[in-house]
């Protein structure tokens, strides 16, 4: 009798919830239920004890085959080896993101079903907005001792302290590709782009996403007259000033853009491609451009090379983070701290090739580690990184990117 | 007993078809007034006023009717040719294995042959490339996010046409058309006479309740356009999508108000449609 009436209570409850789930109406009090142990104050061993034999849920972009080779048969097993967790990996990048924590915080779901995101400025701005974090935990975890947090491309994200919300995971620097083989002298500024595109008409583009509009960020820098002239807080005159004039430069030579500027690509996947069958002859992307493993696959040609842009191009880190109702908060932060270890950063160097930096500072690294990341073999076709790091700028104000945005598909795409 | 049934039918048919569209258009209509979303304060009519003067709803909503009924057009035109040219080969198994196939292939799948075929980059420009009709593979002509949506509408036609052979074929052996035609032969029509006065319109008579769905059906396509579509206009589901998934969260309300919109207008035309609840309809779904 107990038991049936158990039961339907709970069935009662579930279409109760699933109609308050849809609906959307349940109100916006949302504490999480609190975990038994205090997070902030066990020691790290108690976290870790009570992180064993649990499944931790990783949503993270899974647009690339080595980063998910990493994962998958480095990361997952490790992670299992060492701590006992298993580690489920679930798609989705920045919007997808923002949507389900904005989701089940309209709902009230007191457990997420998601423990560790993997986010940059944009999404973190997006999912601070919206009380989505859960913090401050870096400074909790081991492996951020041999973090140097005075490092401004670390602990400041699109002009925003990170505050220990999001613990950094790896860095790249931006950086514009072209053929070699098809192009012997790339546009380093403005003009040399604009006499580029009259000569290459329709080997040139912007994707309308996150790469491309980090493009338009280092063209508006250059408007700006400098490689700093977009730091500090968003100046709404400044970018009516700066963006006036980009949007004049970029309509004035649409007509040389790919497909005559009628339209552009939506993402930046789609622009790789492009530069891979040869369509389009000058590219761009994160992390040094994002050459290296795609050489060594074979998508690009060896003859594939990246290159900074003379007013300088973005270096950013990206993140990760933990959504305000992560059901296994000891499990996320003991997942964060193996990846942000030495172990896990320079398997994540040396894997694939894909990446050429890491979050860590060599000088705080033990003897032994330093020595080996030092050791480890070099990019073998990325440009020099010391290099490039001289043209490194910063994140601009994360309103800036907004206003690109909605400017670009008004003042460039819809005219 | 057979009245329960039917009664725990309907429960069922609330249950899973009408509650969650009502409550998620209920959701959205809130949504678009601010009064739900993390991000929004309460009560306002901001988001309609900007999405209504913007003008980007009326455009794209014109786009993607012009889109589905010029797909529609042409395939239902397409598939009656073939039905009354080939009556005969269409029964016989391989013909009809070939024309039947794209039934079977989803709207992504579809999307992305297209592109791989016509895309500057594809199949065929590769082939014109190697057969020396073009000097750059660059030359080939915008059949894939071009400003025309001709890849779109392909595609479309593609996926649509063959449904509408099956349907025509069946109509035409229910309605007798053969037998008719033969009638009408003896009578001292003409041939032309024939099509256009008796086999024509006896078979659009039965159909054209699923011709009107159809194109309300392509009107609210999503994959297909997004990924052969080009930016800017953007079909309707294209557009609501985008809005909805913003950057800017404090604008996330516009996507539920084109959304909105949407919806209205095409549960007034189903109603429309089916309020006529025309004999036709329901000789279709007896057959």
């Amino acid at each position: 009798m107990v038991h049936s009436q158990c039961l339907k209570t709970f069935i009662v409850n579930r279409i109760f919830y699933a109609f308050a789930l849809l609906v959307g109406l349940v109100s916006c009090n949302s504490t999480p239920i609190e975990s038994e142990i205090n997070l902030s104050e066990a020691p790290w061993d108690t976290i870790t004890q009570e992180a064993s034999g649990t499944t931790v849920n990783f949503m993270m972009w899974q647009g690339n085959p080595s980063l998910n080779d990493y994962i998958n048969n480095y990361v997952i097993p490790r992670v299992k080896e060492l701590h006992n967790i298993d580690l489920e990996i679930t798609g989705g990048q920045g919007p997808e993101v923002v949507q389900l924590v904005m989701g089940e915080k309209q709902a009230g779901v007191e457990k997420g079903q998601v423990d560790i995101v993997w986010i940059n400025g944009e999404t973190f701005f997006q999912l601070r907005k919206i009380d989505g974090l859960w913090g401050p935990f870096v400074k909790k975890l081991p492996s951020s001792k041999y973090i140097n947090f005075d490092n401004p491309f670390i602990s400041i994200d699109f002009q925003q302290p990170v505050n220990y919300m999001e613990a950094p995971w790896g860095m790249g620097q931006y950086a514009l590709v072209y053929d070699s083989a098809q192009v012997s002298n790339p546009p380093r500024n403005l003009n040399q782009l604009e006499a580029y595109l009259k000569e290459n008409p329709g080997t040139f583009t912007i994707s309308n996403d996150f790469s491309g509009m980090t493009l338009l960020k280092s063209f508006l820098a250059e408007i700006g007259g400098s490689p700093t002239s977009l730091d500090g807080e968003f100046d709404e005159e400044k970018y009516n000033r700066l963006s006036e004039q980009l949007w004049d430069y970029i309509n004035r030579n649409k007509r040389y853009f790919w497909k005559g500027g009628s339209t552009f690509p939506k993402e930046h996947t789609k622009v790789d491609q492009m530069f891979a069958t040869g369509e389009l002859h000058l590219v761009y992307g994160f992390s040094e451009g994002g050459i290296e493993d795609k050489i060594r696959d074979g998508l690009f040609p060896k003859t594939t090379r990246a290159y900074a842009w003379d007013n300088g191009t973005i270096l950013n880190s990206n993140y990760l983070g933990i959504p305000y109702n992560s059901s296994n908060k000891a499990g996320a932060m003991t997942v964060i701290n193996f990846l942000m270890s030495p172990e896990a950063q320079f398997e994540k160097l040396t894997r694939n090739g894909r990446e050429a930096r890491t979050v860590l500072d060599l000088n705080l690294l033990p003897e032994e580690w330093r020595m080996k990341f030092e050791n480890a073999p070099k990019p073998q076709y990325s440009p020099d990184l010391e290099k490039l790091a001289k043209k490194a700028i910063k994140e601009p104000a994360p309103e800036y990117m907004i206003r690109l945005y909605d400017d670009f598909r008004t003042e460039v795409i819809e005219k | 007993m057979k009245n329960k049934y039917s009664n725990i039918g309907l429960l069922f048919f609330v249950l899973i078809g009408v509650v969650p569209f009502a409550a998620a258009f209920i959701y959205s209509v809130l949504y678009s007034f601010g009064v739900v979303g993390v991000v929004n304060d309460g009560f306002t009519t901001r988001f309609w006023e900007s999405s209504l003067t913007s003008g980007e709803f009326f455009k794209s909503f014109g786009y993607s009717a012009a889109i589905a009924a010029v797909s529609v057009t042409i395939s239902v035109g397409l598939a009656l040719w073939l039905a009354l040219k080939f009556t005969k080969e269409l029964n016989r198994k391989l013909l009809s294995f070939v024309i039947y196939l794209p039934l079977a292939i989803p709207g992504v799948v579809a999307a992305f042959f297209t592109f791989q075929l016509f895309s500057k980059a594809g199949f065929f420009s590769r082939l014109s490339y190697k057969l020396g009709w073009l000097e750059e593979a660059r030359q080939f002509p915008d059949l894939v996010n071009d400003q025309y949506a001709i890849g779109i509408i392909l595609t479309f036609i593609t996926g649509v046409m063959p449904f509408f052979v099956l349907l025509f074929l069946n109509v035409y052996k229910n309605e007798r058309v053969a037998d008719l035609s033969r009638l009408a032969y003896s009578l001292g029509a003409t041939p032309r006479q024939i099509t256009w006065r008796v086999s024509l319109p006896v078979m659009l008579r039965k159909t054209w309740t699923l011709v009107v769905l159809y194109f309300i059906f392509l009107l609210g396509a999503y994959e297909v356009p997004l990924i052969l579509g080009q930016e800017s206009p953007q079909m309707l589901s294209v557009l609501v999508i985008r809005e909805i998934k913003q950057y800017d969260l404090t604008k996330i309300s516009e996507g539920y108000v084109v959304a909105v919109i949407y919806t209205i207008i095409v549960s007034l035309a189903a109603i429309l449609l089916f309020s006529k609840k025309s004999k036709t309809t329901e000789a279709i779904v007896d057959n």
